[in-house]
């Protein structure tokens, strides 16, 4: 224990820390520019300065460790006069244009001068003068203002690890600057804004537009883009975010934002928002009353169940609803439509892999926090790309890279391309069998545990089937560092999943966890993808995984929901479009979500569409699947409305209203009146009523309230009862493989900037990133004779669109990668699937492309 | 009762006292304006309507959209919107006076850091609805140029508004917005 005493007062700390830090945890401030908590020590302002008994000169707070029995006293008449004197210095340059400058009245320069002084400067020559730059997009570089704390170069290369700005030039005409000099170019993830002490960095999303005290409610809410669920501050004035921020030490993220989530917040004061209820009439959308629209939903769907029974009505959820809106609608379908046909566009990825690997290691294999990640000794990465899906968990892999962890990647991972100890390429779409040897080569050395039996079988059954070496480089370091490392964590993404023989990657997957006692991540694209198979947004089972068969489960639900639960076995995603197309689907009730974009197999998609009876859309948007529907209902978005979401670590957050309703209704409300209408009446009065009945009947949310949740403490498993693997269903033993030989193959690509529907609609995502581009390799581009920026055609045997060409260096197969989460350009359309045998997920594997110039 | 309050009492001494007050009164001149009649010169830097200061070189506005007025109001009648103009310049699209409730303390001609804003000499509006006295930033403008053009609005300032940021390092002209 160090005892040290700061301004007369005893200070105990648990940990060897750095004065700084022991006088703000006894609650005394020492003034700072330079130091900020998320980044390392500089010593660089001076303004931290102290008086230590027995040092014959002051001392740097924020760089002198504490040591016992020290005498510190952080203010005196000589410390206010150096202070004094450093704030007059920083001042010769700096402007004094605060009435001005935006970041006024949360700067910490102004806040210092007026505590401090120099209230007049001695110097009376020239400020510099440096032009604003408003070359970048989203950021504007004012260097007149920047007092060199280099704080933003620190985050963006010790934190961010983007390494995209660095201070140039020397003594007083030191300034940061982008490398590209004009435009940041870099992954925005504003960072660096948002350690920005002074004016220097702004954000041009709201330059100019408000004062930092006039906003009118601060909320702190979970950001809706990713699986991940970051906390953050949205700044309403009027009624209009005005800007999200993050704050430090807040949440999982702990102040670190992305681009999605710090820039992509327009869209919910897009004027392209549904403003109405549309309904088709005479083959046309027309604008209709909600009363209208609502009658008319439940008119037509109860007319076909009568017709057909309710195993005619099927229903997609979505990941980008909350909790509450999907267990209402799982219990609409279930109880007012009689239909177990309910899935949503996760079970062509997160869903499928989500059930797969629970069905193998039991509930919660994937309940693993974010922070372990960073504690890793071994990381594999495999499937997706961490730096781009879910920004803020590659920062927890770049994190664990720099302090000396091994990052494998297997594939390609253009946000971990610094970051990778070690490279895997696999043949392409031959990953699985790359994964299942190196299972075989880890169990050989490993042993089995002989805990799961069936699951040891499996891996039995694999070592057996190969010798567990391999020629590919890097194979045997990896399997070594596995096999050596204490602490292993596996991060999977969609990409092995989206695969006919995706069980089989995700087996060997399961099995590299069990067998090495690993901590495994699944990637989730959209915010509340595990959030939704909890609330049981899924054929086979109810709300808290419990499965539909078994009467002792159906039965408590039953009682609760007040009548029988439909027996009849529900259709997966596929098999539903399938169904649709084929007439056994005759009404289809998608909530939130654009299966024309998102799925695969664009030509049968629409043709399963076309053949429905009856299509309902409830979006913000009118999207192209809206655009086929018979009835469209405005839903609100992100920050309108309240509920929860269950990120990838299985964490549920509390998300919160900020901003008032558009014309829009609550997902949970629509349902909630149409069900009444049905004869089915739920009177649900907020989302936290829906969360009760939950924590009522859902075994696993026991007790749970929004109290609780709002604490962002709700780790899994809750207080509830989580099952451990009942269902077994080993993989196939499907040794053969597809044999690749096409010139190219089209794969889609994840892009950082963008994630579907919403993001479309952010002016600023799409000024950072205006349209799909397709990435080759740097040799195909030599056969094709195409440059960087050039346009060319891609054909696939679903079709064919045009795209500009960008040469990537890191890929070095024939695979091709185009931008996803594009509406109207969307990759996916361009791409046939076939159906993976056990998850049930589209693979879209080995998909032929043709490229010709323009 | 003594002999000397006897004698008082009998010779009405209170009652002539105060008719002696009432008649030097009489022949004393008054002190009663007659208003709407007579008008009276205001004194200099007396607190009327409000203006916004027109700067003489660009004709516009000096007003950068600070907001400190609007801060330090006490009773918050002041409402600024700004955004970004064309040369990525902040321009005030609305500055409003809701004049009915101001209590012309003139804290926010205090917080000016450009003595863009100032109180006018002019004391005498009346309307017939609210909305007459709601001052968007053209009216405010309107205001300088009826009671405070020319010299007088800069002495005005000079004497009674001078910014306090002036005592310290001037703001360089050019980062003064529009």
């Amino acid at each position: 224990m160090i005892t040290l005493t700061i301004n007369d007062k005893e200070v105990s700390l648990d940990r060897p820390m750095s004065v700084l830090e022991a006088a703000r945890q006894a609650g005394i401030k020492i003034p700072t520019l330079c130091y900020h908590e998320a980044l390392k020590p500089y010593g660089g302002c001076r303004l931290c300065v102290v008086e230590v008994e027995r040092m014959p000169k002051l001392q740097t707070a924020c760089t002198l460790t504490a040591a016992d029995g020290m005498v510190v006293r952080t203010e005196s008449e000589m410390i206010a006069k150096v202070r004094r004197g450093i704030l007059e210095f920083l001042l010769i340059n700096h402007p004094l244009d605060c009435p001005y400058c935006d970041k006024a009245g949360e700067c910490e320069l102004q806040d210092l001068v007026n505590k401090y002084g120099a209230t007049a400067g001695r110097y009376r020559e020239e400020k510099r003068k440096v032009p604003e730059s408003h070359k970048d997009h989203i950021l504007t570089r004012n260097m007149e203002r920047c007092i060199v704390c280099t704080r933003c170069v620190r985050m963006c290369n010790d934190v961010q690890g983007a390494s995209a700005i660095a201070m140039m030039g020397r003594g007083g005409h030191t300034r940061m600057e982008p490398f590209s000099s004009a435009s940041f170019n870099c992954e925005y993830c504003g960072n660096c804004l948002s350690v920005c002490p002074v004016g220097a960095i702004l954000s041009r999303l709201y330059i100019h537009s408000f004062r930092p005290w006039q906003v009118d409610t601060e909320v702190e809410t979970v950001c809706s883009y990713c699986g991940v669920g970051c906390s953050m501050v949205v700044q309403v004035r009027d009624d209009l975010i005005k800007r999200v921020v993050p704050r430090m030490g807040l949440g999982l993220n702990r102040g670190l934002l992305c681009s999605r989530g710090r820039f992509g917040y327009e869209y919910i004061h897009s004027q392209d928002r549904l403003k109405t209820p549309l309904v088709r009439r005479n083959g046309k959308l027309e604008q209709a009353t909600w009363s209208e629209a609502l009658r008319h939903v439940a008119e037509r769907l109860t007319g076909i169940k009568k017709a057909d029974g309710g195993s005619a009505i099927a229903g997609i959820a979505s990941a980008r609803c909350t909790n509450e809106e999907n267990y209402v609608f799982q219990k609409f379908m279930r109880m007012a439509c009689g239909s177990n046909n309910i899935d949503s566009l996760s079970r062509a990825g997160f869903a499928a892999a989500q059930k797969y690997l629970e069905e193998l290691l039991g509930q919660g294999i994937t309940a693993n926090m974010i922070e372990g990640l960073k504690n890793s000794e071994v990381i594999l990465v495999a499937g997706g790309d961490p730096g781009t899906v879910n920004p803020v968990l590659g920062l927890a892999i770049r994190e664990a890279f720099r302090r000396g962890a091994k990052v494998a990647v297997v594939g390609h991972a253009r946000g971990l391309e610094r970051f990778t100890s070690i490279r895997l390429t696999p043949p392409l779409f031959r990953e699985e069998e790359f994964l299942e040897e190196l299972l075989a080569g880890v169990s050989r050395v490993r042993g089995l545990r002989g805990e799961k039996l069936d699951v040891d079988r499996g891996i039995r059954a694999i070592s057996d089937a190969y010798p567990g070496i391999s020629g590919l480089e890097g194979f045997d370091e990896l399997k070594h560092a596995l096999l050596d490392s204490p602490s292993t964590s596996i991060v999977l993404g969609s990409g092995l999943v989206q695969h006919s023989r995706g069980h089989r990657a995700i087996f060997a997957v399961a099995g590299l966890t069990y067998l090495l006692e690993a901590r495994l991540y699944l990637l989730a694209e959209r915010p509340n993808e595990q959030g939704l198979i909890d609330m049981g947004c899924v054929p086979e089972m109810l709300p808290g995984g419990r499965p539909l068969n078994n009467h002792d489960y159906t039965r408590k639900f039953e009682e609760a929901w007040g009548g029988p639960i439909p027996e009849e076995d529900g259709m997966t995603l596929m098999e539903i479009m399938e169904g649709a197309k084929e007439g056994r689907v005759r009404a289809l009730y998608i909530m939130g979500d654009n299966p024309l974009v998102n799925l695969p197999g664009g030509p049968l998609i629409e043709e399963a569409l076309k053949a429905l009876d009856f299509l309902v859309v409830q979006d913000m948007f009118l999207t192209e699947t809206g655009r086929m529907a018979d009835v469209v209902l405005p839903a609100v978005g992100w920050s309108e409305k309240s509920g929860t979401y269950t990120n990838i670590e299985r964490r549920i957050q509390l998300l919160r209203k900020a901003v008032g309703n558009s014309s829009g209704m609550e997902d949970w409300k629509i349902i909630n009146d149409v069900s009444g209408m049905m004869g089915y009446p739920m009177a649900y009065e907020d989302a936290e009523s829906i969360m009760d009945e939950i924590a009522r009947v859902s075994p696993l949310y026991r007790d749970l309230t929004y109290r609780e949740i709002g604490k962002g403490n709700s780790l899994w498993p809750y207080h509830g009862e989580p099952l451990r693997g009942e269902i077994h269903e080993l993989p196939a033993a499907v040794n053969g493989t597809g044999s690749y030989t096409a010139n190219f193959y089209l794969a889609p690509e994840k892009v950082l900037f963008h994630s579907g529907t919403t993001s479309r609609h952010s002016q600023a995502l799409m000024r950072i990133c205006p349209e799909p581009v397709l990435r080759i390799g740097p040799a195909a581009a030599d056969t094709l004779g195409v440059r960087e920026g050039d346009r060319v055609k891609v054909s696939t045997s679903s079709g064919s669109g045009e795209f500009p060409l960008s040469i990537d260096r890191t890929i070095s197969d024939n695979r091709v990668l185009l931008s996803n989460n594009f509406e109207g350009s969307g990759v996916l359309r361009l791409m046939s699937y076939r159906l993976d045998p056990v998850t049930r997920a589209p693979g879209i594997e080995g998909c032929e492309a043709t490229i010709t110039r323009l | 009762m003594s002999v000397v309050e006897l004698v008082k009492k009998v010779l009405f001494m209170e009652v002539l006292q105060g008719l002696a007050l009432t008649f030097r009164h009489m022949v004393s001149p008054s002190v009663t304006r007659q208003y709407p009649l007579e008008k009276r010169e205001p004194f200099p830097g007396s607190r009327g309507l409000h203006a916004l200061v027109r700067d003489a070189e660009t004709g516009k506005e000096r007003c950068v959209g600070c907001g400190l007025c609007a801060a330090m109001c006490p009773s918050q009648c002041i409402h600024i919107y700004t955004s970004e103009g064309d040369d990525h310049k902040k321009i005030v699209d609305r500055y409003e006076i809701e004049v009915l409730r101001c209590v012309y303390c003139a804290l926010c001609v205090e917080a000016c850091p450009y003595a863009a804003l100032t109180l006018t000499d002019h004391f005498e509006y009346c309307g017939y609805t609210r909305d007459e006295f709601y001052y968007t930033k053209e009216r405010l403008l309107e205001n300088w140029d009826k009671y405070m053009a020319g010299e007088k609005g800069m002495n005005y300032i000079k004497n009674f508004w001078r910014p306090r940021s002036s005592d310290f390092a001037a703001p360089s002209p050019e980062r003064k917005g529009p």
